[in-house]
């Protein structure tokens, strides 16, 4: 078989392959329209758009009230442990090893049935 | 922006209307919310998304699931498409020859040259290769060229884009395209003169 023979011959293969393209089986369609439809509603309905971690745990933490109160509380702590009240310890010195007795004594709390156990 | 599915009584007058715009102009309704739209994306460039990796992959459930596969990746880029920079078709091309890629590399080692011949095995293989020459000459030569040849082959010589077009999909000069649709040309020549002479068969 000569080159231009061979030639002839793919181009033939060539020729069939293009006739015997596939049509788009009608359950392929279906999935992909319906891959379409629910790419199109997820865009026109917000509420349909997939939820981040953020915001599913802001919705269980009570959504907008209660994430307002949960950073109240959180603001309310951080500034109890900068600033103190005067009858409270000092939170820094609780950090470190101290007795006990020692501040509960401090804050005039009867310690004796602490002592009554040793 | 008008629902081509809202209005029954002017389907086939909005259809007809519909059926001239671009698929630039399809792609714009569809991301402003138009279904009718996307039903004709659908039929205008899936088969030709499922012939491609049909040509790449043979084998058809595969093949399928890269055609939906790619058109889901067409829906959801949608809304950022610009409109002019490049034909919607080429961007599937695109799309739809990397998933096949992902899905060959996957299956490297299921792959028919990787697999160790057995010591006695000449006569199954060359059973296998004439059941496939029989039932698809082409799908078996086209099976062994290297992945850019073969994309190359396909895009030029079955879904018949122009050189410029198949540079777009695959990214590289039409020059390169040139040589890849030459060389695979060649090679596909050789593979099955090959097989020809191995399996005794007649061209006539």
């Amino acid at each position: 078989m000569t080159m231009a023979d061979e030639d002839m011959e793919l181009d033939h293969l060539f020729a069939r392959a293009r006739q015997e393209r596939p049509a788009l089986p009608d359950d392929l369609a279906v999935r992909i329209q319906t891959d379409a439809e629910a790419a199109r509603l997820k865009r026109l309905d917000p509420k349909v758009r997939p939820t981040r971690w953020f915001w599913r745990l802001f919705a269980n933490v009570g959504g907008w009230q209660g994430f307002g109160g949960l950073v109240a509380a959180s603001a309310a702590g951080i500034w109890i442990g900068f600033s103190a009240p005067t009858f409270l310890p000092d939170p820094a010195n609780l950090l470190v090893s101290q007795d006990t007795t020692y501040l509960m004594a401090d804050l005039g709390y009867d310690t004796t049935f602490l002592e009554s156990t040793e | 922006m008008e629902d081509l599915t809202s209005h029954p009584q002017d389907v086939r007058g909005v259809e007809c209307a519909a059926n001239d715009l671009s698929d630039d102009a399809l792609l714009r309704r569809f991301a402003d919310g138009d279904a009718g739209a996307a039903r004709l994306l659908t039929d205008r460039l899936g088969p030709r998304s499922l012939s491609v990796a049909l040509r790449m992959l043979g084998n058809r459930a595969e093949a399928e699931d890269v055609t939906q596969d790619a058109m889901m990746r067409l829906w959801q880029m949608a809304p950022d498409w610009v409109p002019g920079n490049a034909k919607v078709s080429t961007w599937l091309y695109r799309v739809t020859l990397n998933l096949c890629v992902d899905i060959r590399r996957k299956k490297r080692p299921d792959r028919l040259s990787d697999v160790p011949e057995p010591e006695d095995g000449k006569a199954s293989v060359v059973d296998r290769m004439q059941d496939e020459a029989r039932k698809d000459a082409l799908q078996s030569a086209l099976a062994e060229l290297p992945e850019r040849q073969r994309q190359a082959v396909v895009l030029r010589h079955i879904e018949e884009l122009p050189n410029p077009e198949i540079a777009g999909v695959m990214g590289i000069s039409v020059e390169a395209v040139e040589s890849l649709t030459a060389r695979g040309k060649r090679a596909l020549a050789a593979i099955l003169a090959e097989r020809r002479d191995e399996l005794g068969y007649d061209n006539g």
